[in-house]
């Protein structure tokens, strides 16, 4: 389970030393530092936490907080180590989910828990964002939420060919809603009943990475349970991180007597990212044709299904006169890192200015990426001379909805 | 000689004021992280200071205050050697030289390169491949290790079978003498006959003798076609046999590697491979050349494997299929931790034709001893990897494994090998190679390194045991 020390134990030892990790961490590749890499983070782990062979000092919290737990190194790793989980274990007894300071936690609550920012929080930020007040770099906030438009169920256009439950995530549901519409339309328009249940809350990966084990599962526990209660042949995502939350992380946060965790492994079968499902069952309605070049940055939360990569190319082939213009490394990550651009800002931007030149250099005006953090981070890098859209809002375009 | 235990206490202050203080670290967690390579299961060492070298003059620096005070140096890329090579076991400064990561030059009309040693070699084949060009040396750590670590430890890689390991492809160096004092040796041209060979002399020395900041290599043009062949075959003597007899008869594939079933079970575990799974050992092949060339040499193995009984071979047509079974390859050391609590890979590599006794004698080893012992590698260079693995570590399958493992090796020097063929001596083999070379030889390497280092600063206690009083 995410979070106890103890089940982690036999796979810190697991780490083969190889530095493999070296070549996928982009906090490494940046600071250029062996101690900011994966290895060294798994041995100081069991130094301070396991074998208590050396004091937690402030530069041992440094060491395990200064990592976009974007899973580059679990993904690569030839060994198995799952190093983020050991990273959020190790945050969890470090911090207990009281990192961060009481502003970033009431605005994180209040996300966490009312799936984005609303109410009396979104005004304020939202003014202040008007006044140019805000936090550098936060995203804009939208006063009317996606799922006080949206929310029960929606028949689709012509014959049904499935019924799908929508995770609206909290960026879609305050920040990014056009996302959501798109998403709407595009499964309406190919035959697919959509269900937004009430009462979802985030998915959690916010908590998660912060080591906050206690608001993780309360909120994993929360979905799981409206999720399993409705019948529907699949349930989707438009964001990557929260997808991965529920299809690979949720379940690890429960222990092994919880009732929900059968309901939780049943679930996640079932859980796609929504270009990913669409090519599953096709699309029934030709996509018109559309002037312009893309390139498509694949988020760090990827990999979840082993189609899920390649899902948006492969769904964009269908639209005529999109040209697909490969940039270098796509899955180099962009560096926001949830809201690690704000505590890191240096680094980030460092990070996110190799991304920026990879995807200047292909010379396409459109960004494709299903993580709405890379989208609206790379917005502001790129000065929006690319705009960066979800794949549906493309395919949205390409059925002039 | 031993260098100097005495630290001067103000170590990390004047590292400061000579280089920066962002340039140097101190804390007991940095020092944690550059404590060992790959292979801390073997030793570790704790360094007294990390220094994150950027320019050459760092380095002078460093080694002339090393050298005032008789302080250690180690010089480090990625970290990544399997030979404790880099492990600071007598402490003092580790020199970590991956900031040093510029391309300075790619010459498409002399067919050479000169960069920093700290580029990473995967960026240094990216960069050449741009060109049209080819840098053949690909040690399975590539996307993480250094230029300079591959020149100090010979690296190889599969490909040596077809084209050699690293020094063949040192024209020059740039390097800083002990003293602070920098040389320039050998040169750019492709061929070179001027006094001894410093450069060759260097090349695989192990940061013993200087630390390497420059070097200059010789490219070839790039193949124009790859192709991945699988082949299955029925018993482990079939394989190694296939081996020589591919050698033999002089079709050399770019890559031939003998894979153990394990070794394909795990490689499966991270990447599809779509050959039968009930074969008892694997041959990975890649040819390379044009399209002609490799139709001739895809003939002629073929026909082999058919005079050979080799069960099937598979032909990888798709591209992204056979990257992802070439990065299950590369991942096979790491992989083996998956089932195993830990693994020993060794690196004695013997003539070719001797390659189906090898693979008998090992097996024997294991069997006898009663651990696993497999091999998994570059066949087609006789670099097999001979390897111990165990599911679990007690003193006494500790004890085990390292009898197998001196067998092995013993086995493989009785076979006319060598300890060695491409990680170097390190710590780990340093108790067998005057085995190999005999003592006259090595106190010759004794004298030269005194001529290099009188002072014994440079990465002591590797290569040879330290000779006792």
């Amino acid at each position: 389970m995410i979070g106890d020390l103890d089940y982690y134990r036999a796979l810190v030892d697991k780490c083969s030393h190889c530095a493999l990790c070296e070549a996928v961490c982009p906090v490494y590749l940046e600071d250029m530092l062996e101690t900011h890499v994966a290895r060294a983070r798994i041995d100081i782990i069991n130094q301070t936490l396991y074998k208590k062979s050396m004091p937690v000092t402030p530069r041992v919290r440094e060491i395990i907080d200064r990592c976009l737990v974007c899973t580059s190194c679990t993904q690569s790793c030839g060994a198995a180590v799952p190093v983020h989980e050991i990273i959020i274990t190790a945050r969890h007894a470090l911090y207990a989910g009281k990192k961060q300071n009481p502003l970033q936690r009431f605005f994180l609550k209040d996300m966490m828990e009312k799936r984005g920012i609303r109410g009396l929080p979104a005004f304020l930020l939202w003014t202040a964002q008007k006044l140019h007040m805000a936090p550098k770099g936060f995203p804009k906030v939208s006063l009317r939420s996606f799922d006080s438009t949206y929310h029960g169920t929606y028949m689709p256009e012509g014959r049904k060919r499935a019924r799908v439950a929508y995770f609206t995530g909290c960026a879609t549901n305050t920040m990014q809603t056009d996302t959501g519409v798109s998403v709407m339309k595009v499964l309406a328009l190919n035959g697919i009943e959509v269900v937004i249940p009430d009462g979802l809350m985030c998915c959690g990966i916010p908590a998660l990475g912060e080591g906050d084990i206690p608001t993780a599962q309360k909120l994993a526990r929360n979905n799981i349970s409206i999720l399993a209660g409705l019948e529907v042949d699949a349930f989707v995502t438009d964001c990557t991180s929260c997808g991965m939350m529920l299809r690979a992380e949720a379940a690890k946060l429960l222990p092994a007597d919880d009732p929900l965790l059968l309901k939780a492994l049943e679930l996640s079968s079932k859980i796609f990212e929504v270009t990913d499902y669409l090519n599953t069952i096709g699309l029934s309605a030709k996509p018109g044709p559309l002037q312009g070049d893309f390139t498509y940055h694949i988020p760090c939360h990827r990999g979840w299904t082993g189609t899920l990569n390649e899902a948006p190319l492969k769904l964009l082939s269908q639209v005529p006169g999109l040209n697909y213009r490969p940039m270098e490394e796509p899955e180099k990550c962009c560096g926001a890192g949830g809201a690690f651009f704000m505590d890191y800002y240096d680094l980030s931007q460092k990070i996110r200015t190799h991304k920026v030149n990879d995807i200047s250099n292909t010379g396409a005006g459109l960004l494709v990426s299903q993580c709405p953090g890379c989208r609206s981070y790379l917005s502001v890098g790129l000065d929006n001379k690319v705009e960066a859209v979800h794949p549906l809002t493309l395919l949205r375009r390409a059925y002039g909805l | 000689m031993p260098a100097n235990t005495a630290l001067p206490k103000t170590l990390g202050k004047d590292l400061g004021q000579l280089l920066g203080s962002s340039k140097v670290k101190t804390d007991a967690e940095d020092l944690l992280a550059y404590s060992s390579d790959a292979t801390r299961y073997y030793a570790q060492g704790k360094p007294d200071a990390v220094v994150l070298s950027e320019t050459v003059d760092d380095v002078c620096k460093v080694l002339k205050y090393a050298d005032k005070y008789g302080i250690p140096v180690t010089a480090r890329g990625a970290g990544s050697g399997l030979s404790g090579g880099s492990t600071p076991i007598q402490g003092g400064i580790v020199l970590d030289m991956k900031r040093m990561n510029r391309i300075l030059e790619i010459s498409k009309g002399n067919m050479t390169a000169r960069a920093e040693s700290g580029v990473v070699l995967a960026n240094f084949h990216r960069a050449v491949e741009k060109e049209k060009l080819f840098y053949p040396p690909d040690p399975q750590s590539m996307d993480v290790c250094t230029l300079g670590g591959n020149v100090a430890c010979r690296a190889g890689g599969p490909r040596g079978v077809k084209y050699g390991t690293t020094p063949n492809y040192v024209l020059g160096l740039e390097a800083v003498l002990p003293d602070g004092s920098v040389i320039n040796t050998g040169g750019i041209s492709v061929k070179q006959a001027n006094g001894y060979n410093i450069t060759q002399l260097l090349t695989g020395s192990e940061g013993t003798l200087a630390v390497i900041t420059k070097v200059n290599l010789r490219l070839l043009p790039l193949p124009p076609e790859r192709k991945t062949l699988v082949m299955v075959c029925d018993s482990a003597q079939i394989a190694a046999e296939t081996v020589s007899q591919i050698i033999y008869e002089g079709a050399v594939p770019a890559v031939l590697e003998y894979l153990s079933v394990g070794a394909i079970w795990l490689m499966n575990t991270y990447s599809p491979i779509p050959v039968a799974q009930d074969g008892q050992a694997y041959l990975l092949i890649e040819l390379d050349g044009t399209p002609a060339v490799i139709r001739e040499d895809e003939e002629k193995i073929k026909s082999i494997a058919q005079k050979m009984k080799v069960r099937e071979v598979k032909v990888i047509e798709d591209a992204g299929q056979a990257a992802g079974i070439w990065k299950a390859r590369k991942n096979l050391s790491p992989l083996v931790l998956r089932v195993f609590q830990k693994s020993i890979s060794e690196d004695v590599t013997v003539p070719r034709d001797r390659i189906p006794e090898m693979v008998r004698a090992v097996s024997e080893i294991g069997a006898e001893l009663g651990v696993s012992a497999s091999m998994s590698g570059h066949a087609g260079d006789g670099n097999i990897h001979p390897g111990v693995q165990l599911l679990e570590v007690t003193p006494e399958l500790e004890k085990k494994a390292e009898e197998a493992i001196r067998r092995i090796i013993e086995k493989g020097i009785e076979l006319g090998g060598t300890v060695s063929g491409e990680h170097g001596i390190g710590l780990h083999k340093s108790d067998y190679i005057e085995k190999e070379l005999g003592p006259v030889q090595i106190d010759l390497m004794r004298r030269i390194k005194h001529a290099f280092d009188p002072k014994g600063i440079m990465n002591p206690g590797k290569i040879w045991l330290e000779k006792k009083p």
